[in-house]
């Protein structure tokens, strides 16, 4: 089963990530040009997803939009992941005041409903994708590093680590080396995971105008932008919902298959 | 023949949470150049925190009171954490009881025998890899090619036993600290393993401190032998003399049990 569910996960995922990269040889149209026949056009031969308010093809735009979303993900989670693995490693190995110190700072970090910190360091940092990457994953990192360092306090005990020390390893080698690869399984899970929520978080800014400006296209904005046509253009809507509900559900198939793979 | 190791009135606490356990009390130890000390006693007599503390391996909870510990003059009880990962390996290496357990499940053979070689000197891949090969023929291991690209669940416990042996003589260390190292293996691999440990003492001429609670082997491979009990070192004599006529009342005891069933 789990590796069914990985494999299902796996090719949705595949399919956003090859239309993302080959996007200007997949996509039909310039995400940004505007066909003179007519806005809000139902899908048809011509559009195959419609067009939007401004006459865009949509199926363009979800196609180039996929591009910032996944990316945006990816490397936000790709930050989150670097912090608490340093902190959560750190935290773990050593021990003591060390340890309180860094699950204290945790424990602040998640007290702050995660969602209004971005909303409010946006504001007044300004928003663009960059800046969306950075704050979605320094608010992103408390839960691997928990994750982390708590699969380090039982892997330290573990006898092939004192193997290494008996072999005279320092201890950055025995983190680096031994104790950071055996403990990643529930790492790339929880990561897996981030990636989905980090696209939803997106979504959310870009929906609320602090996300992805126009016109560059993200399936947030895309959404945002069918607000005021939604009772006449369903298609505008339906779409780029369908693409984050899609990659969110993809991205949860490979989280739960590979949990199922590597316990 | 001159002293390799001196430990000298070494005394180890475990701190727990309500209370202090003195694991190793007042412990004198001699290690000579080239011998194979057996340090016997029963569990819990304070054997293996006494050899872990010669290089400071001890669990986090553990600390050592008072005592000293000569390697060839040098203190390592006083010496800084780093100067003390230069020793652990290079002059002093150790085999352990759960040798499957003393690998590290993620990396190949290969790739930690590569490891040790290259910790403590520089060595180019290709030279590496080279000496990897000498080492698993060293501690007699057919087909070196594919066992260095095996995992350790994929090798028996003797075989892992040989690698980490492998592991342990890569740096040439001048004493070797076997701690129950053939406990969890049946009787014949055991003695595969014995049999290699001694030939290999003599060709490459370390000094063997071995740490058993089974008195036929302490007679088989020690030249001295040790007898601990509650924390203390009470008695050391050569091999022959203590099987002989042992003075103290628990070395004894423990003759008589072996004498009773059968295995002396």
């Amino acid at each position: 089963m789990g590796s069914k569910r990985l494999l299902f996960g796996c090719l949705i995922i595949g399919i956003f990530s090859l239309l993302a990269i080959a996007a200007p040889l997949v996509s039909p149209y310039d995400p940004s040009s505007i066909d003179q026949a007519g806005l809000l056009m139902p899908p048809s031969a011509r559009h195959l997803l419609g067009t939007d308010g401004l006459g865009r093809d949509l199926l363009s735009r979800i196609i180039y939009g996929a591009r910032i979303s996944l990316s945006i993900g990816l490397i936000a989670v790709g930050i989150s992941v670097a912090i608490g693995l340093v902190f959560g490693a750190v935290s773990g190995f050593y021990g003591g005041l060390i340890d309180s110190l860094i699950m204290r700072f945790v424990d602040i970090m998640l007290c702050f409903p995660t969602f209004y910190l971005i909303l409010a360091v946006t504001a007044i940092l300004g928003p663009s994708i960059f800046n969306i990457m950075i704050i979605i994953g320094l608010t992103s990192w408390m839960g691997t590093a928990r994750l982390i360092r708590a699969e380090i306090l039982s892997l330290k005990e573990r006898e092939f680590i004192q193997a290494e020390r008996a072999i005279g390893a320092s201890s950055s080698r025995i983190i680096l080396r031994h104790l950071i690869p055996n403990a990643i399984g529930p790492v790339m899970v929880n990561a897996t995971l981030g990636i989905a929520g980090a696209i939803l978080v997106e979504s959310g800014l870009s929906f609320l105008g602090l996300g992805v400006q126009p016109p560059t296209p993200s399936w947030g904005n895309i959404l945002i932008e069918s607000k005021s046509t939604l009772g006449v253009a369903w298609w505008i809507t339906v779409f780029p919902g369908a693409a984050i509900l899609t990659t969110i559900l993809g991205f949860n198939f490979i989280a739960e298959g590979l949990k199922k793979k590597i316990g | 023949m001159g002293n390799l190791l001196e430990i000298r009135n070494l005394k180890v606490n475990f701190n727990l949470d309500d209370q202090v356990i003195t694991a190793v009390d007042g412990v004198d130890l001699d290690v000579r150049e080239g011998e194979v000390l057996v340090l016997a006693g029963e569990s819990g007599s304070g054997k293996t925190v006494t050899a872990l503390s010669i290089t400071r391996l001890l669990p986090r909870t553990a600390e050592i009171v008072s005592g000293s510990v000569m390697l060839r003059g040098k203190d390592l009880a006083r010496l800084s954490e780093d100067s003390l990962a230069a020793i652990r390996g290079k002059e002093i290496a150790y085999i352990f009881q759960e040798p499957s357990s003393f690998l590290n499940p993620v990396y190949t053979i290969g790739n930690q025998l590569l490891e040790a070689i290259t910790l403590h000197h520089g060595k180019d891949k290709e030279e590496a890899l080279k000496e990897a090969r000498e080492l698993l023929a060293l501690v007699k291991i057919r087909e070196p090619e594919r066992v260095l690209l095996d995992y350790p669940h994929q090798l028996s416990g003797g075989m892992n036993q040989r690698v980490f042996l492998a592991m342990a003589l890569a740096c040439r260390p001048k004493l070797l600290i076997a701690d129950e190292p053939t406990t969890s293996l049946d009787v014949t691999v055991e003695a595969q393993i014995l049999q290699l440990l001694m030939e290999l003492k003599m060709r490459l001429g370390f000094s063997l401190l071995f740490i058993t609670h089974n008195l036929s082997i302490a007679r088989r491979i020690a030249d001295r032998v040790s007898v601990m009990y509650k924390g203390e070192v009470v008695e050391e004599a050569l091999t022959e003399d203590i099987f002989k006529a042992p003075k103290h009342s628990h070395t004894r005891e423990l003759i008589r049990a072996y004498e009773k069933i059968g295995r002396l």
